[in-house]
């Protein structure tokens, strides 16, 4: 256990090493891979989740942010419907002033059962020029990025979505074929970084 | 032997701060001339409410009760209009709450008294259409401001919390 820790401390440390893109992946770039610790003290590797799932879905979120909160049901039951369907879903909490303790009762208060690491000095936040919660990036099982923005456009009233991103793109997925609107524009709260 | 108006005024005081306490028990009760929110408005709203102001340096804040650096500036805000509102400079504020807190809104105005327009961001909608016609560059981070110049065009955007200097640069330069 001990030394499984140490190397991720090591991958992550190598993975990070690579310098942060100023604007983030482009859609159909390497997205970048890291390595963290779940909030349930489990090692979790982009780049093995990529080539076990369909593809994967970082989600940068927050405890306090009211934006994101407006999210946490859809987050929640998209996961779950979508997770039965091999997409992996991976909640990142990369602000500074919400420590895992926080992380983990507001997982539990949500419902969270999708993946949940805490992103300790935002640096996969800045590897992927993440600036918002919450976020979405979609990574393929080939490592290349298919979507980034948002979950949808009307974060007050879920019943009167008319544009579900996110639920799009990854239909669109299943189905073998292209992201017909790859990149939306993420709104809502700023990533709190150290 | 404690005199007996003495004892009167003593119980006075006592029924008078139980009273007091009672009052803050029920929580705050919004003064009758606090404040009001001038309404809710989308991008149109928006719009039309900046050109009501045309002419004028006009200064919009973007905030929300839950935002620290929000609530931490306002005073500035507040300050800023009182000192220019002779020489050509109107704020509007505009509360990105949820339609469900619109009593924090309430509170929020109560307790600072502001004397320019606050408005509510409308609930439903596509938000990023309003998001994008303050500023395509904005994502929604508070606080943002935006100033437009007397010829009702988008002068200044600024970013995050605010000193007074920095709003009172903001528009200082636009009014020469």
């Amino acid at each position: 256990m001990k030394a499984s820790r140490a190397l991720s401390s090591l991958l992550l440390t190598a993975a990070l090493a690579a310098p942060a893109l100023a604007d983030g992946p482009a859609i159909g770039a390497p997205a970048p891979t890291f390595q963290l610790t779940t909030i349930e003290g489990k090692s979790f590797s982009l780049a093995d989740a990529e080539k076990a799932n369909k593809a994967v879905v970082l989600m940068f979120i927050a405890t306090k942010c009211p934006v994101s909160n407006a999210y946490n049901d859809r987050m929640r039951d998209i996961a779950n419907e979508y997770g039965k369907k091999g997409i992996l879903f991976v909640g990142i909490n990369s602000n500074n002033t919400e420590p895992e303790s926080e992380v983990k009762s507001h997982a539990k208060e949500h419902g969270f059962a999708f993946t949940l690491v805490k992103d300790p000095g935002n640096k996969v936040a800045d590897l992927y020029n993440a600036q918002h919660t919450p976020e979405i990036f979609i990574v393929g099982p080939d490592g290349k990025l298919l979507y980034h923005g948002r979950i949808d456009e009307n974060q007050q009233e879920p019943a009167k979505v008319s544009s579900p991103d996110l639920k799009n793109a990854l239909n669109e997925i299943l189905a073998g074929q292209p992201i017909a609107k790859a990149e939306t524009k993420a709104f809502g709260c700023s990533i709190k970084r150290v | 032997m404690r005199h007996p108006k003495s004892e009167t005024r003593s119980s006075k005081r006592r029924a008078a701060l139980i009273a007091a306490l009672l009052v803050l028990a029920a929580g705050p009760v919004l003064a009758a001339d606090a404040p009001k929110l001038a309404g809710d408005l989308d991008a149109k709203g928006l719009a039309d409410a900046v050109a009501r102001d045309h002419g004028k340096v006009v200064v919009v804040n973007f905030w929300a009760t839950w935002c620290v650096p929000c609530r931490e500036e306002f005073p500035d805000l507040i300050r800023l209009e009182k000192t220019y509102r002779d020489r050509g400079v109107a704020v509007l504020g505009v509360s990105i709450d949820f339609a469900k807190d619109l009593s924090k809104v309430e509170k929020f105005l109560a307790a600072n008294r502001p004397e320019f327009p606050n408005y509510i961001k409308r609930a439903g909608g596509d938000d990023q259409d309003f998001i994008d016609s303050v500023d395509p560059k904005w994502g929604g981070e508070l606080p943002f401001t935006v100033v437009y110049a007397r010829d009702g065009k988008k002068a200044r955007v600024l970013s995050g919390k605010q000193s007074y200097a920095s709003f009172e640069k903001a528009v200082t330069e636009l009014l020469r």
